[in-house]
C-alpha cells in the first residue's frame, strides 16, 4: 500500500462514517477497519484501539451525563415533540461516539501501517502538489515546536516549585503561567529560527528540495482496499 | 577557502559581524541552541538529516552514530548532541559555507577537537565563520578578526556578586540505589550510589548525551526515578511528591527557566512559590534587584526574550545567587560568556562553597573548572562515580 492509498482509503472510511445515520450503518466500516486492522496492522491494532477509545472516552462521558441523564431523549425525539425514553437518547450517544471512534481508528489504523516511514518519507511519497505537503511539514513542525515549549515550561516551572510534577489543585490554580510560558517559549524558538537559522539557509527550499519525489504509482492493495472502502460506504447508506 | 574566529569579549558585536558575513541563503548557520541549531521541520532526526543531505555528500562529518537514532525527537537529544546533529546534516549538506556562533561550546573535549578538526581541513572546500569564546588564539591556517569592546547597558559586576552571597547550609545528600530509564526504554542510570557533601563543589563529567541533564532533573522532580530513595539531611526527599525545596537550577539554554515574560515577573512567582513553603529563606526584594544590576539587568521590567542572549544567561544565574535554595545546578554556565565573566563566575563558585552551599557544576569548560575547587562525578556506564 501506498501513502496516497492509505489516506484515500481513511478518507472514505470517515466518510462512511459520516454519511451514515445509525448504528447499523456504522457496523460495515467498523468490519471493514477489524479486517484492515487484522491484515495491514496486526499487533500493533491494540494501540490504535486503545488510543480510538481513550479520545472518545470522555466525549462518552460528557454526552451520557448530558443527553441520557440530563435531557433523557434523544434529538429526533425533541424535534418531533416526542415524549421520548433514555433507550432512544442513549442510542444517540452511541452513534455519535461510534463515529467518532471510528474516525479516529481509521486514521490511526492508517498511521500505524506506515509506522516504519518517518514524517518526511511518508508526506514525501504522497501524491499532492509540493504546497501541501510543504504545509503538512510545517503544520508539524508547529505541533512539535509546541509540544517542545511544553515540555520545557513545565521543567521551569516545577524546577521553581510554581506547579507540581503531578496533578494538584495548585496545578488548576496556576495553569495560566504555564499557558503563558509555554506561549513565550514558542515566541522564543520562532525568533531563534525565523530571525537567524531560516534566512541564512533559505531552509524552506531545502524542504522543497527534500520533497521531491518521483509520483508513485497506486498499487494492488490501494486499489483492492479503495474498493473495499467504496462498497462500505455504499452498504453503510443503504442500511 | 576561508576559515575566520571572530573574537572579542560580549556585546562587541561580534554575533551581528557574523551575521554580515553570511551569504543569505548559503551559509548554514549554527547558533548556540537547539532553535537556531536544528531546522526545526523535522520529527525525527533521520528526517533532519533528509532535509539537508544530499546526494554526492555521502562522506559527512560523523562524531556519533546516527543510525541508532533515527527515530528520536531531535528536541529530546542533549545540547551536545544537537550541535553534532547539526554538524553532521551541514557535511552532508551542499552549503559553502557554515556560521557558527558559540555552539561548539556545548561539546565535550573529544567531539569538540573532531569538530574543529572538521572545520579546518581545507580539502573540504567550504567557508567558516566561527564564535567561539574558549579558543584564546585562532588555529593554524584560521584569520581573526577582533570586535572592538564597547561600552554596553548590559555590563555585569561579578565581583560585586561576592558581597551579595550570604552563608546558607547546605544538607548533605545521599542517593542510593536509583534507577531511571525514559518511557520510551532507553535507561540512563542503574543503582546509583554517591554521597554529596554540603560546602563542596561537584562537577559532573561525561560525553555528549550521558545524562548530565537528566542527573538534574531527577533531583528537583520532574523526572522520577523507577527505584532508589534520596536522602536530604537524612531525611527522605520526594520532589516529585512535595516539590523542589533544595536545587535552584540554572539551565543550560537560560530560556528554558523562565516563569514569566520579563525578570520581574519571573522571580516575584518564584519568590511566591517559595514563600508559601518556606517564607524565611525568601530572598528580600533589594538583594534581587541588586544582583540583576550586578549580573547586567537594569531594568526588571523589559521582556526577557528581547535582551541579547548573554546577557538572557547571566541573569538566568540570578536565583541560585540570590540563596533561595542551598544548593545549585549550573549546568553548562559559561556557554556564550567571554573570559572576564568565567573568571568571575569561577570565583562566585568558590565563595560559595566557602559559604556552606552545594554545587553541582555541569560544564565542558575545562578552563572555567580550573577556576574553582571541585570534586569531579564521572557518569558513565548508567552510573555516577567519584573520580
Amino acid at each position: 500500500m501506498t501513502p496516497s492509498g492509505g489516506i484515500a482509503f481513511a478518507l472514505v472510511v470517515i466518510g462512511a462514517a459520516m454519511i451514515t445515520g445509525d448504528l447499523v450503518g456504522l457496523a460495515a466500516p467498523l468490519v471493514l477497519c477489524a479486517v484492515f486492522a487484522t491484515l495491514e496492522v496486526r499487533d500493533r491494532a491494540v494501540t490504535a484501539l486503545a488510543w480510538s477509545a481513550g479520545i472518545v472516552a470522555p466525549l462518552a462521558l460528557f454526552l451520557c451525563i448530558v443527553w441520557v441523564g440530563v435531557v433523557g431523549r434523544s434529538p429526533e425525539e425533541i424535534a418531533a415533540g416526542a415524549t421520548g425514553t433514555r433507550v432512544a437518547a442513549l442510542a444517540h450517544v452511541a452513534t455519535v461516539c461510534t463515529r467518532l471512534f471510528l474516525v479516529a481508528l481509521a486514521i490511526q489504523l492508517v498511521l500505524l501501517h506506515f509506522a516504519c516511514m518517518t514524517p518526511l518519507q511518508f508526506i514525501r511519497a504522497m501524491r499532492a502538489p509540493s504546497g501541501l505537503k510543504r504545509l503538512l511539514v510545517l503544520t508539524l513542525s508547529w505541533i512539535d515546536t509546541i509540544l517542545h515549549a511544553v515540555d520545557r515550561s513545565r521543567t521551569a516551572l516545577i524546577t521553581a516549585g510554581i506547579i507540581a510534577p503531578r496533578l494538584s489543585v495548585k496545578n488548576a490554580a496556576h495553569g495560566f503561567i504555564l499557558v503563558q510560558t509555554v506561549w513565550l517559549s514558542v515566541i522564543t524558538i520562532a525568533l531563534g529560527r525565523l530571525r537567524d537559522k531560516w534566512p541564512a539557509e533559505n531552509t524552506l527550499a531545502r524542504l522543497d528540495e527534500a520533497l521531491q519525489a518521483p509520483p508513485q504509482p497506486l498499487r494492488f492493495a490501494d486499489g483492492a482496499w479503495l474498493a473495499a472502502a467504496i462498497a462500505t460506504a455504499i452498504v453503510a447508506k443503504v442500511a | 577557502m576561508q576559515r575566520e574566529l571572530i573574537a572579542g569579549p560580549n556585546f562587541s558585536g561580534r554575533s551581528a559581524a557574523l551575521r554580515e558575513k553570511l551569504r543569505r541563503g548559503e551559509t548554514f548557520f549554527l547558533g548556540p541552541y537547539a532553535e537556531a541549531a536544528l531546522s526545526g521541520l523535522s520529527s525525527t532526526v533521520a528526517d533532519e538529516i533528509a532535509v539537508y543531505a544530499r546526494a554526492g555528500q555521502a562522506q559527512g562529518f560523523a562524531a556519533l552514530d546516527w543510525a541508532p537514532l533515527g527515530s528520536r525527537k531531535p528536541a529530546t537529544l542533549s545540547g551536545g548532541e544537537q550541535v553534532l546533529l547539526a554538524l553532521h546534516c551541514f557535511s552532508r549538506s551542499s552549503y559553502g559555507a557554515i556560521g557558527i556562533d558559540t555552539a561548539l561550546e556545548q561539546l565535550d573535549t573529544r567531539n569538540r577537537a573532531a569538530a574543529l578538526d572538521f572545520l579546518s581541513r581545507a580539502e573540504r572546500g567550504f567557508d567558516v565563520t566561527l564564535i567561539d569564546n574558549r579558543l584564546e588564539r585562532a588555529p593554524e591556517g584560521w584569520r581573526r578578526q577582533d570586535a572592538t569592546p564597547t561600552e554596553t547597558e548590559y555590563a555585569c559586576d561579578l565581583a560585586g556578586v561576592l558581597d551579595e552571597l550570604h552563608p546558607r547550609a547546605a544538607p548533605a545528600i545521599s542517593i542510593s540505589g536509583m534507577d531511571f530509564s525514559y518511557k520510551t526504554g532507553r535507561a540512563i542510570f542503574r543503582g546509583v550510589d554517591l554521597e554529596l557533601a554540603p560546602g563542596t563543589a561537584y562537577r559532573l563529567i561525561g560525553p555528549n548525551g550521558a545524562g548530565k541533564t537528566t542527573f538534574f532533573k531527577l533531583l528537583v522532580g520532574v523526572l522520577e526515578p523507577q527505584r532508589g530513595t534520596i536522602l536530604l539531611a537524612s531525611r527522605p526527599y520526594r520532589p516529585r511528591r512535595d516539590g523542589n525545596r533544595a536545587f535552584a537550577l540554572a539551565a543550560q539554554n537560560p530560556d528554558h527557566q523562565w516563569c514569566g515574560a520579563t525578570l520581574a515577573e519571573d522571580i516575584a512567582r518564584r519568590r511566591r512559590a517559595l514563600g508559601a513553603a518556606d517564607s524565611t529563606v525568601s530572598p528580600s526584594e533589594s538583594l534581587l534587584a541588586s544582583l540583576a544590576r550586578k549580573l547586567g539587568i537594569r531594568a526588571p521590567d523589559q521582556l526577557l526574550y528581547e535582551l541579547p542572549l548573554a546577557a538572557r544567561k547571566r541573569v538566568s544565574w540570578l536565583w541560585p545567587f540570590s540563596g533561595a535554595m542551598p544548593w545549585l545546578m549550573l549546568d553548562e554556565p559559561t556557554i556564550g560568556q567571554d573570559r572576564d565573566t568565567r573568571i568571575g563566575l569561577g570565583a562566585i563558585a568558590s565563595r560559595l562553597c566557602e559559604i556552606g552551599y552545594g554545587l553541582l557544576v555541569v560544564t565542558h569548560d575545562d578552563d572555567f573548572a580550573t577556576r574553582f575547587a571541585h570534586r569531579a562525578l564521572r557518569i558513565e556506564g548508567m552510573t555516577i562515580r567519584p573520580e
